[in-house]
């Protein structure tokens, strides 16, 4: 044996495998992988959760072969699981008992606009970004802006329900599909809403959209367009404490504005972010308020002087108005490198995601460096306070002895705090893996048995993305049943 | 704050109580859309749901309202904080528009009914009190039962309890009326336009916001046609048609009769009605398997099919 | 195996995947294991738990262009390219990357009478239609040149190897450009035949190392020195991390993109009437991923031009990478088309692209590119040929 071939492991031989010859019959031998590297890479996705094993992996590029996918899932008894970009952050997309994981990479095309129906046919592995980008020389925009939208994809943002800063005003992923087409875990085909005002029977759409891959698999998306808006105002307010901040974003939604959005940072990020990319952020302020309105050109001065008011009424230090737009993107360029700015203070963050109500934003936010102190865990601020939308920074180095069980610890009681203030587990993460123990702290037994029952009647031979999302015991799937693999299938 | 907690509402669990553990049943609010679904069959117990605000945030943008309590009722109560919520005002409940799950008229000023419900709180089949969302605006939390059950006309859960989306009253809304606009244009030009309603003759647009945007879209409607400022319309009647915006193009007015078309929406209301046009049968095998899950014993409203239009 | 790749910088990617989209192989794939974090990932299998060199792993490694273009998306700072690079020597230096007949074809790189000579022979080879397409040379290749002469002490000006064997005349209008702006300029010809970057891409870094330290030693100190090469630019702005040494941190600093250079003179360029064109600029990547000073590109040909439009790309490679086009022309190609269609889109007269791989691998699509600095030799009226 040459020096090269001990170097290289050569290719690992899987032929022999029926399933994967069957997959490999339906698609092409090039777009249906099964190599450890692929399989280990796939194991993963955005999120710190280990232990993901994939199974074969297939990039389908129509519909049809999705079908045949499940079918051939189905007859060997393995779950699917979709992927889109992989920049989930709750262990959704992670294939839990070596499923076939379907990979939506290759079904990126826009089909096509309909201006006259206000919305755009696309396959799921559209960017959200490019999605925009091109729709807005034709005048309009998807509206859902995940931090993540520069990456992640139309069919991730429909099986996570996914938000973002300007869902304030424009709400997240859900009233923004109109109809999908899914191919459920045994293959089947289903158009489920439609380009009608009010289409028949129950919501079928609307419980697909967020529900974690766990229904079945996007195969086309009907996304509503959002006209431009032409008139934007963006502020920047600084406060002493990032209660005065929290009591501003109450006060202007008492006022009757929603704005754009609202977003708040505390001192810590905010210095971080600035000494970054010196976005002319006020780094001794106790926390700022970047808020956004927009619509006519006529009418958002008026929406920005009154949240002016309010930011002075309750002790704001500095109100700004972004005079141009190029000062404009250099603020929303300081809230949108926070995790850039953070990466220079350690190597490892866990981004949580947990919504309270407004008014209990301050109290909670006490609570979490409160938490994060007991915990010996660095902690930073940068919140969707317009929702309520808390997501606590936890900056650690995954190396030191023992950070692990502390950052866990923290995030924990996190959870704990914000439910305990009338709150929910996940603003715009989902639950995936990852909050999947903390659901029955939200839900009763019987609340979570109905979830399941919804589930069920999508997937009864729980095959669609299985232990995700429903806690054990509540969940069709096993999740230790579905860890033991069957046997052959390890490279 | 727990679930659990919440579950032991005495009011509920009264309701719980005599929403019972067998035999059929049905939840009547005011009768507005009753015939919708098919008739129920008889011998079906009825029973109304617990009516009342239970608790209202103006600053969270929420309110926590009983199934049985009048829209207008809920209305009335809001707009005392200059709020109001997409549920249509149609003489009916709070638990039978979301049962119903239509929208009304003023859907593109106010959103749509099944957007608004954050949490619902029902009693099963089994006689358990279930719920279903939450009480914030963003929410990804677990499967979205509040959709669910939001246009099942009560035949997977009797719908006790909703938390809604309130939604802050524009400054101005204004009414226009004209005989010689293209209505499909007026979709067109205006940036967010209120309702633009159309009989075949005449356009009738609200447009709202700050006074400046309105002035704005006023004299951009007079681009468009000779508008006149009226009244409000009338609540439109009639059989309800769902088509799609373009579809609108192309009415085939014999068909539908007299009519009043929501522009850019797709709702007709119509003197004859929609021709029924079946689920598809993959799709109904999902229907009838999420009936037979929620419904084991189908003892929900009786009688009543979604889905047959 | 140990790739020998520093640990903290192994250790700075978490994963979040926002490189994905400006990776130009993922982009044409869909495949994470064509895309940086995909590839890192690998790097660390093999690097910490001893995963072993599939095929696999090799052609996850090899299909990386190196663009670079996830460096500035990647919000923790992972030096993608040098952990790239790092792991293509090692592999190289185990005999499992860069076969034999590759390392031989780098060598004439530094030989300029060799490439030269060879140079004139592709010339008339290829004028008699014995050029293999495979190697995507697209432009004439001329089969004499002119020698470039010294005009002054001021600045030097990096004439290097390929690009001046096959586009002298880039050089020419380059040079003229500089000494228009009243500098006098001397071109390095055989005092720096090569700056070593393919050699680097392919994990040959002691070839370059070694060039590296000739170029440092028959360069005076204190001048800057000009590139109009975005790939050689980059490679000798990264001596200091490369040799890692003081003067070799000094000498970096002294080197200037051209265009960079003259952004900070324009106040010494003559006035002139602006070519009729719409010209799109092509960042190359080593301009705009690397060395960031894709804006002077704009700068400098904003007043010589009737109008510049920008790619709606965000500066997605264009699939040249230095021998990338000949080593995995699949790739190369699919790359290019993307590059292509958006080019399209923004229906320009011609495209300015500050590289020589980048103008040659786009010409051979039919696509008129040419060097920013041909364009404002021709609106200064000084080019002898038209470019």
């Amino acid at each position: 044996m040459s020096i090269l071939d001990r170097l290289r492991g050569g290719r690992t031989a899987h032929d022999v495998d029926p399933l994967l010859v069957e997959l490999q019959a339906a698609l092409t031998p090039e777009r249906v992988k099964m190599d450890s590297a692929q399989r280990s890479l796939l194991g993963k996705d955005a999120s710190m959760f280990e232990g993901g094993v994939s199974g074969p992996i297939c990039y389908p590029t129509s519909t049809d072969e999705v079908v045949a996918i499940a079918k051939i899932a189905e007859r060997h008894g393995r779950a699917i699981v979709p992927r889109g970009a992989g920049t989930g952050l709750a262990g959704g997309a992670i294939p839990l008992g070596a499923p076939v994981v379907v990979a939506m990479t290759k079904m990126n095309a826009i089909l096509e606009i309909d201006e006259e129906n206000g919305i755009a046919w696309v396959e799921p592995g559209v960017i959200n970004l490019d999605l925009t980008r091109h729709l807005t020389p034709r005048g309009f925009h998807y509206a859902p802006d995940p931090s993540s939208q520069q990456v992640c994809t139309i069919g991730g943002n429909v099986a996570n329900n996914s938000g973002g800063p300007h869902c304030l005003a424009y709400g997240v992923t859900n009233p923004h599909i109109a109809a999908l087409e899914v191919v459920t875990a045994t293959g089947e085909v289903l158009l489920l809403g439609g380009l009608d005002a009010e289409p028949d029977g129950y919501d079928l759409r609307g419980v697909f959209v967020g529900s974690e891959g766990t229904l079945g698999i996007t195969t086309k998306i009907a996304v509503r367009l959002t006209k431009n808006r032409p008139g934007v105002r963006t502020l920047l307010l600084s406060f002493a404490t990032i209660r005065d901040a929290a009591n501003t974003v109450s006060a202007v939604i008492a006022a009757g504005i929603v704005p754009a959005a609202m977003e708040v940072m505390d001192q810590k990020i905010t210095r971080a972010v600035e000494h970054y990319v010196h976005a002319g952020y006020p780094i001794d302020a106790g926390a700022v308020l970047l808020a956004e309105v927009d619509g006519a050109e006529a009418g958002v001065d008026i929406d920005a002087d009154r949240i002016r008011e309010l930011g002075i009424a309750n002790n704001a230090t500095e109100v700004r108005l972004a005079a141009d737009e190029t000062e404009r993107a250099l603020l929303w360029k300081g809230r949108k490198t926070a995790f850039g700015a953070i990466a220079q203070i350690a190597p490892d963050y866990y981004l949580h995601d947990t919504v309270v109500p407004r008014s209990k934003l301050a109290d909670v936010l006490d609570q979490i460096y409160e938490i994060a102190d007991r915990h010996d865990v660095l902690v930073m601020n940068v919140l969707h306070a317009g929702d309520g939308n808390l997501h606590p920074l936890l900056i650690f180095d995954g190396r030191e002895d023992g950070v692990m069980e502390r950052i866990q610890a923290a995030g924990e009681e996190i959870i704990t705090a914000s439910l305990a203030a009338g709150g929910v587990l996940s603003g715009e993460h989902g639950i995936g893996v990852e909050k999947q123990p903390f659901m029955d702290q939200l839900f009763t037994s019987d609340d979570l048995d109905h979830q399941n029952r919804l589930r069920r009647a999508f997937d009864p031979t729980c095959r669609a993305n299985p232990g995700k999302v429903l806690p054990m015991g509540h969940s069709c799937a096993d999740i230790q049943q579905l860890r033991s693999v069957p046997t052959g299938v390890w490279g | 704050m727990t679930a659990t907690l919440l579950s032991t509402d005495p009011v509920l669990a009264a309701f719980a109580e005599e929403v019972g553990e067998s035999g059929p049943i049905a939840i009547v609010g005011g009768r507005t859309r009753w015939e919708n679904g098919g008739a129920l069959v008889d011998g079906t117990r009825t029973i109304a749901a617990p009516s009342g605000i239970v608790e209202y945030i103006a600053e969270e943008m929420i309110v926590k309202v009983r199934a049985g309590t009048s829209v207008a009722e809920l209305h009335a109560s809001l707009a005392e904080r200059g709020q109001v919520t997409a549920l249509p005002e149609r003489g009916g409940t709070v638990g039978g528009a979301v049962a119903v799950g239509q929208n009304g008229v003023l859907r593109p000023m106010r959103g749509e009914t099944r957007s608004a419900v954050l949490q619902v709180r029902y009693v099963s089949a089994e006689g358990k009190i279930v719920t279903g969302g939450g009480p914030t605006v963003k929410n990804v939390s677990g499967f979205d039962i509040p959709r669910l059950m939001t246009g099942s006309l009560g035949t997977l859960g009797c719908i006790a309890e909703v938390i809604l989306r309130t939604n802050p009253m524009p400054a101005q809304t204004r009414w226009f009326a004209s005989n010689d606009a293209d209505p499909f244009a007026v979709h067109r030009s205006l940036l967010a336009p209120g309702p633009i309603l159309f009989d075949g003759s005449t356009t009738t647009v609200m447009v709202f916001g700050h006074a400046p945007a309105v002035t704005e879209d006023v004299m951009m409607l007079r681009t468009l046609g000779t508008f006149t400022e009226c009244e409000p319309p009338p609540d439109a009647t009639g059989h309800r048609w769902s088509l799609s915006p373009r579809d609108l193009q192309t009415l085939d007015v014999a068909a539908v009769g007299a009519f009043v078309a929501e522009i850019g929406v797709g709702i007709v209301h119509a003197s004859n009605p929609q021709p029924p046009t079946p689920l598809a049968p993959d799709v109904r095998v999902i229907h009838d398997r999420m009936k037979a899950e929620f419904d084991p014993p189908g003892r929900l409203n009786p009688g009543r099919v979604v889905g047959l239009r | 195996m140990d790739l020998h790749l520093d640990a903290d910088d192994l250790n700075a990617c978490v994963q979040c995947g926002l490189c994905l989209p400006h990776c130009p192989t993922f982009r044409v794939t869909g495949d994470e294991a064509m895309s940086p974090r995909g590839r890192i990932h690998l790097m660390r299998e093999v690097q910490d738990h001893d995963a072993p060199l599939t095929d696999e792993v090799m052609e996850s490694f090899e299909t990386c262009v190196q663009c670079r273009g996830c460096e500035p998306a990647c919000p923790s700072g992972v030096p993608y390219g040098h952990l790239m690079e790092q792991t293509r020597e090692t592999l190289a230096d185990a005999g499992a990357l860069t076969p034999l007949w590759q390392r031989l074809a780098f060598k004439p790189l530094a030989s300029p009478t060799l490439l030269q000579t060879g140079s004139s022979a592709l010339a008339i080879a290829q004028r008699l239609h014995l050029v293999p397409k495979r190697l995507g040379i697209s432009t004439e290749l001329p089969i004499r040149r002119r020698p470039l002469e010294a005009s002054g002490t001021d600045v030097y000006f990096f004439t290097g190897c390929v690009m001046d064997a096959w586009q002298r005349d880039v050089h020419r209008s380059g040079i003229r450009v500089v000494e228009a702006a009243g500098f006098g300029v001397t071109p390095t010809n055989e005092l720096a035949p090569c700056c070593g970057a393919l050699q680097a891409h392919a994990g040959l870094a002691e070839d370059t190392r070694s060039l590296a330290k000739k170029m440092m030693a028959n360069l005076e100190p204190g001048r800057p020195i000009l590139v109009d090469s975005a790939g050689c630019g980059a490679a000798m702005k990264d001596y200091g991390h490369l040799l890692g040494t003081p003067e070799a941190l000094a000498f970096s600093e002294r080197v200037f993109d051209i265009q960079e250079w003259l952004a900070g003179h324009m106040d010494r360029l003559p006035v002139a009437e602006p070519l009729d064109l719409r010209v799109a600029i092509q960042d190359p990547c080593h301009l705009r991923h690397v060395q960031r000073v894709h804006d002077a590109t704009r700068t400098v040909l904003r007043p010589y031009v009737r109008e510049l439009v920008e790619l709606d790309d965000e500066g997605l490679c264009c699939g040249a990478g230095g021998a990338y086009s000949v080593l995995q022309p699949d790739l190369a190609g699919q790359i290019r088309d993307r590059k292509v269609a958006s080019i399209e889109r923004s229906t320009p007269d011609i495209v300015a692209s500050a590289n020589p791989g980048c103008s040659m691998h786009l010409a051979g699509a039919g696509v008129p590119t040419v060097h920013p600095m041909e364009l404002v030799d021709r609106a200064l009226g000084r080019a002898d040929t038209a470019p």
